[in-house]
Parts: C-alpha cells; structure tokens; sequence
C-alpha cells in the first residue's frame, strides 16, 4: 500500500488539475450584494446587459434571486437557471406567491393596497368563471349562469359578491362533447394560459401578461420591463384577436392584419369608444376592472362598469369627483408609479361610481377636465355633457348610444 | 555513506516528483476549501480625518450609505437605507424619499409617508486617538 501512495498523491494532483481546467474555463464571476438580502449573487456575471425591470424593483436592491429564484452562485448557466421559478417568467400563476408574494411585497393586506396577488387569482381574467359558467349553461350541464368553476379552485372568504369559492373546472368529467371541446380548443386567453402561437398572441403569463408588455419596440424591454403604463396592443394580445366559434367550439383567428386603429382594428363584433380611439383600454378602465377587487366574480360584466358618463357625466349630473386632501390617497402611489400627472394635494380627479380614481382624469379651474394617456402621455381636454345640448336619456349609457351621435365618422 | 543505486535514485526522484504534485494539489485544495461564498459585509467605514466635516455639516456619504451629521453634540449618523425593502434614499428639501416606492423621511429619519413603517436606525461613529471618524453599521 505504501509503495502506491507516491501514485495516489499524483492521481490527486491530476484530479485537481481537471477541477482547475473546468474552473478556468468559466467566467470570472461578478458580485452582487442587495441589500435586499445580503447574500451574494453571480447572476450579473452573465446578466450585467438586462435593463433594470422598474424604478421600483433596482437590481442594487432587489437583486435576481428574490424574484426570479434560481442557484445564486452558480456558473454554469444550466446549474443557474435550474431553480429558476416560472422559467423566464417568476409572475406565472403557479409562483407568483412566492416570486412576488410577502406582505411587504404584492401579497399584504387590503388595508395597505399590497392584496394584489390576491386580487389577480380571484379575478374574472384568471379565473375565467364566465365564460365557462356560460357554456356550461348554454350546453344544459348547469341550470343557471352562476359561476361554479374556474380555472383552478379558489376561494374567497370574506366574499361580498356571494361566491364563496370556484371548483377547478374539469373538461373531462363533462358529458357534453361540446363543453369538452370549449375545454381543450377555447382557454388560450385566461391569465395563466400559454398564448396561442404567433406574434399578435405573443404575451406572457400572470403578472406579465400585462405588465411586461411584448409590444414595446425594444427586445431587451420585451424580456425585463415592469410597467404600469400598459398600451393597448397588449390587451389586444387576448381581446380583438378572434372570435369564438360556438357551432364548432373552436377559436377562429383573424386573418386581417389591421393596421389602422380605427378603421379597421376593430371587429363588428366588439364595442369600441369610436370617439377616443387614441386612448388606451387601461386610460379609462380602472385597476379593479382589469385586475379583480379581491373577490370573486362571476362574469365580466359584474366588475366592468366604466361608462361614458363616469368621466363626462350626464344632463343632470357632473362626473363624480374627489378633491385630493390625504397626502396617502392612492392616487399619489399611482401617479408616483406612472409620474404623468403631477398630482397635489387640492387637485380635484375623477372617481368612479364605486370610489376608484381615474387618477389620471384631472378637473381644470375652467370646470373642463384633462386627461392624460397612461402609455402615451398625450393630454386630451374634454367637458362635462351637464350644459351642453346633447339630449342623451342617462340610463342609456352604454357605449353605442353615445356613438350613435359621437363617433369619428360622424 | 550509503551508496545510492541508480536504479534507487531514479525511484526516489521520481517519488519525490510524485509527492510535490499530490502536496501542490493539497495546498490547492486547502484553497478551494477556504474559498468564503458569502463573505461576511463590511461594517466598518473609515470616513478619515473629522477636521472633513465642520460644524454643522450634513455629510452624504453615498457609498454606505448613510448621512453624517456634525452637530454641537457630537457627530451622529443616519443609514440612508430604506427601511421598506432597502432602496438608497434620494435626499430631497424635506428630508429624504425612497425613488422605489416613495416612503419619505424627514431630516432626522422618521417616517413621514409610508410604505416604510420604521425610523431610519441611527448609525454609531466613533472618533479614533488620531482624530478620524469611524462608521459602524452595527
């Protein structure tokens, strides 16, 4: 045994060598300390080149691993990415809690506006309660249109809309072939769902789907951007890219390739605010629309309510508004996540029926109100109806009675 | 003395080639098992000679960060840490706001607008026999 230990001690050297060679041929790995965490990360070894994702999320703060997961000190790129939560995208609904979770974070309390995860799972864009309580009426599997089942199951405890929770809707356990069908060919546009393939789908999941816009020009944006100014391209990612065909339960893509907004963007089939086509959706429908309010819903049209009046009024009434006196309204938080409007204490906004502000709807001291875009950052000056000569009867509020005399073409 | 065969003294050169390679590749591995994945944080700050900062003074220190105070008291020190989820904090006229989620501070750290909940911790300074300061995160 003696006489071999001169050939174990070079074998060791040789072993080592190898380990050497394979360290060589890594990259010299780049710190990070957030402050976040304290712990050190080599994410940016390979990542120096990512623009920050948001003012609110820097990378001197946050760091990757908080959000993204992944093995902090690993070189080797698959090792790295091998822990990563949601792959690329750390908002996927099935990681958000523990990607962006934490009561300090998007899953606190109501009271301090940081319920936002549970907003999301419980809103009609991810639990897609409508449309299947829907189909599963019109095919007779349930005798009314109350929302049963949802994408996943969901609970909500403290509900004011009486939907205590949502069964995972099951298309298999379905006897009607039809609803099996709706279940395999018709659920590419709930929140969670992987998009159909090509680019007027391409968006990604949770969070992302809005938030990350695909629609912005730049390809780096594209991966790692965090915004509230969401254009509308990005909605139309899901809405106005098709229709739904009930004969076949299939989804019939579109086969245009509009171009111009207004003339041609839009379906017959869909409502369109023909008199403010330059806006986007998310300039006049409110975060609790888009996002859910934390309860749940059973229909779209139970948590959509912007009408034209809510920002114009009617003959008898001015749009409801809210003088900015608390210096912690959360128009402030908004404003300060998307700085267009230079809110102050004393300016007087818009507010929905409900007590949501349209914080980006300004009244003027001529009584006239200012809009701006929330992605385009355009000013748009319009008035109240109260005054003028319209003859509009307020309980026709919907859209296409004010179109019938305010459209573009008219 | 001994004589050494030829024979013996090619074997002990060659085992002495193969003992130094095993006890480089030893030190090696003394390396690499010395090698501190998480090093411990610097919380120690030689801010040099106090003569720097007058009476008076409110001194950025943006590399810490943290605001050196130079006051008839004494000096005293503010981490310029936000106490939410830990941005660098932007001095502004009023005191101090967070450019991530807008908690602001006034100009002796208390919390003036929220998300932020807590103070802003004071930082210890110490002045050394030789006359410089010395900040202490701790």
């Amino acid at each position: 045994m003696r006489r071999l230990l001169p050939l174990f001690s070079f074998l060791f050297f040789l072993t080592f060598l190898l380990v050497w060679y394979l360290d060589a041929r890594q990259p010299d790995p780049v710190e990070l300390i957030p402050t976040l965490t304290g712990q050190p990360e080599y994410c940016i070894t390979c990542h120096a080149d990512l623009p920050e994702i948001s003012p609110s999320h820097p990378v001197k703060t946050f760091g990757c691993v908080s959000c993204h997961g992944g093995e902090r000190l690993a070189l080797d790129a698959d090792l790295a990415h091998s822990t990563m939560r949601g792959g690329a995208n750390p908002s996927d609904l099935t990681v958000v809690e523990e990607s962006c979770g934490g009561s300090n974070c998007h899953s606190g309390s109501e009271a301090n506006d940081r319920h936002h995860i549970q907003r999301v799972m419980t809103s009609i864009q991810s639990t897609y309660a409508g449309a299947i309580a829907n189909i599963r009426y019109t095919f007779g599997a349930q005798p009314d249109l109350n929302a049963r089942f949802g994408i996943y199951t969901v609970t909500d405890e403290e509900t004011k809309t009486g939907i205590k929770s949502l069964s995972a809707f099951d298309p298999a356990s379905e006897e009607n072939s039809f609803i099996q069908q709706f279940g395999a060919n018709c659920l590419t546009c709930h929140i969670n769902a992987a998009p159909r393939e090509g680019e007027a789908y391409a968006r990604q999941t949770g969070c992302a789907a809005c938030h990350s816009p695909t629609s912005l020009s730049s390809s780096e944006e594209k991966q790692h951007s965090l915004t509230t100014a969401i254009p509308y391209a990005q909605c139309n990612t899901c809405h106005n890219r098709g229709n739904y065909d009930l004969r076949t339960m299939t989804f019939v893509e579109r086969t245009d390739q509009p171009t111009n907004r207004l003339q041609d963007y839009y379906q017959p089939i869909a409502q369109f605010t023909k008199c403010e086509y330059t806006l986007d959706c998310v300039d006049c429908h409110t975060r609790n629309e888009a996002m859910g309010n934390g309860d749940l819903h059973a229909n779209k049209k139970d948590i959509q309510y912007i009408q034209c009046k809510t920002c114009h009024g009617t003959l008898d009434e001015l749009p409801l508004t809210k003088t900015l006196t608390d210096p912690n309204d959360i128009a402030f938080k908004l404003d300060f996540l998307n700085p267009i409007m230079d809110l102050k204490l004393g300016d007087t906004i818009i507010i929905t029926e409900q007590g949501e502000p349209i914080w980006n709807a300004r009244q003027l001291s001529d009584g006239t109100f200012e809009i701006v875009g929330k992605a385009t950052r355009e000013h748009f000056n319009f008035r109240p109806v109260m005054g003028t000569a319209c003859e509009q009867n307020p309980n026709e509020q919907e859209s296409r009675y004010c179109h019938e005399c305010h459209a573009v073409e008219k | 003395m001994t004589n050494l065969s030829r024979r013996d003294f090619l074997k002990l050169v060659r085992d002495g080639f193969l003992y130094l390679s095993g006890a480089l590749a030893f030190v090696g591995f003394l390396r690499f098992l010395d090698y501190d994945p998480n090093p411990a944080q610097k919380t120690e700050f030689d801010l040099g000679l106090a003569e720097k900062y007058p009476l008076g003074s409110r001194t950025i220190l943006p590399d810490i960060p943290a605001l050196l105070i130079h006051a008839e008291s004494g000096f005293t020190a503010l981490s310029l840490t936000c106490t939410h989820l830990g941005c660098t904090l932007e001095p502004d006229t009023e005191g101090f706001t967070c450019p991530c989620h807008n908690s602001r501070f006034d100009a002796e750290g208390k919390v003036t607008h929220g998300p932020a909940a807590k103070p802003l911790p004071a930082l210890r300074v110490e002045l050394t026999p030789e006359n410089r300061l010395t900040l202490h995160l701790t």
